[in-house]
């Protein structure tokens, strides 16, 4: 690694941007992440940034059930993340479906059948400090260059995951 | 006049509110991090009952142990399986679970293993009462040796000390093991 590429390396942790997808949840987990870009607790202090648009960002909090409709837009969306990019998974509902796992069109499995997440943060929902611990460690991985996306394109072995969560029976 | 004291305040505060380790003090009564005390569970499946997303869940090893089996990615922090856990075996502690780089969050299952014991008395291997319970149990002096024994023994044993009250000499017989 030159010295550009550990410069560029060294910002994309010190300013990670983030966008924020809601694939069904029951608004609790996206209404943790208000009080977090507030100064209460501060998350512009690590350089994290909202944006409104996935073109723009480094990582996605994804958050909510996984919904037969939800699936495929978190794949177009994930798409249009440039890349490296890391998926931070927040609260119960990306792993498991929570609650609402069995529903008819939920899909009751880990939000890792659909794109690859790089950190889980546990909670219903996660409290604001929670999160930011998981947007840190998400950059730091993005840093290293070890975040799932990144490993696999440096492995070359197919960029997308094979989707292995379908109909729930 | 204030409006300026702010202002000036603003000013001269450094820009960034809160340090990373300093965060907002996490409410005493939060329901965080889950433990569980295998040494006060009884196996009793009252938890998994009250668990709406299903987070627990028991396997058996028969004869030998009890696993109690908890999963954080499933598990909404109601707080029904503390509230409804007769032994106080859970608590949901007041501490922000960390989060984790492992696929589906599989670093944050926990497992708790209750070993079975045999029965002093007939030998079948059960699920032993936590020490507190038999500490309330047994507090009255009844008879020791009962400590030991598994519920159908202990049933066995209740019932003989029924009898013994109705029958004029107090003797009963011994009834020998009872049917399994
Ligand atoms: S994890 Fe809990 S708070 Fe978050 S979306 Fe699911 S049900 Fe809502
Ligand atoms: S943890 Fe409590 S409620 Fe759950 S099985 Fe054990 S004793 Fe019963
Ligand atoms: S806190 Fe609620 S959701 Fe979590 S394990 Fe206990 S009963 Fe289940």
């Amino acid at each position: 690694m030159n010295l550009i590429e550990r410069v560029i390396a060294i910002s994309r942790r010190r300013s990670p941007w983030i966008c924020r997808l809601n694939a069904g949840s029951c608004n609790g987990c996206d209404i943790e992440i208000t009080p977090l870009l507030s100064p209460r607790y501060d998350a512009e202090q690590l350089g994290i940034e909202l944006h409104g648009t996935p073109k723009h960002a480094d990582i996605v909090l994804i958050s909510g059930t996984l919904t037969l409709r939800s699936r495929q837009a978190i794949l177009d969306i994930y798409d249009q993340v440039p890349n490296p990019k890391a998926v931070v998974a927040l609260g119960s509902c990306p792993s498991s479906g929570n609650v609402f796992a069995g529903s008819p069109l939920v899909l009751s499995c880990s939000l890792d059948t659909v794109v690859p997440v790089d950190v889980w943060v546990p909670g219903c929902p996660p409290r604001p400090q929670a999160i930011l611990d998981g947007i840190a460690r998400a950059a730091k991985l993005l840093e290293d260059g070890a975040t799932k996306s990144q490993l696999a394109k440096s492995r070359l072995a197919g960029s997308q995951p094979e989707s292995r969560c379908g109909r729930p029976s | 006049m204030a409006m300026l004291k702010t202002i000036l305040g603003n000013l001269l505060r450094p820009s960034r509110t809160r340090a990373p380790a300093d965060m907002p003090v996490v409410p005493p009564t939060y329901r965080g991090a889950l433990t569980h005390d295998a040494g006060r569970c009884t196996a009793c499946g009252t938890c998994a009952f009250v668990c709406a997303p299903k987070a627990i869940h028991f396997t058996q090893d028969p004869g030998i142990s009890v696993s109690w089996h908890f999963f954080i990615g499933q598990c909404s922090f109601c707080g029904l399986c503390e509230q409804n856990c007769p032994t106080r075996a859970i608590h949901l502690r007041a501490d922000v679970p960390g989060s984790t780089n492992s696929a589906g969050g599989d670093g944050l299952r926990l497992e708790s293993v209750i070993h079975l014991q045999p029965c002093t008395r007939c030998g079948a291997a059960h699920v032993p009462l936590p020490a507190a319970t038999m500490d309330a149990l047994w507090a009255a002096g009844a008879d020791e040796a009962e400590r030991g024994y598994c519920p159908d023994c202990r049933r066995w044993a209740a019932s003989a000390r029924l009898r013994t009250a109705f029958t004029p000499d107090g003797a009963v017989a011994e009834g020998g093991r009872h049917d399994r």
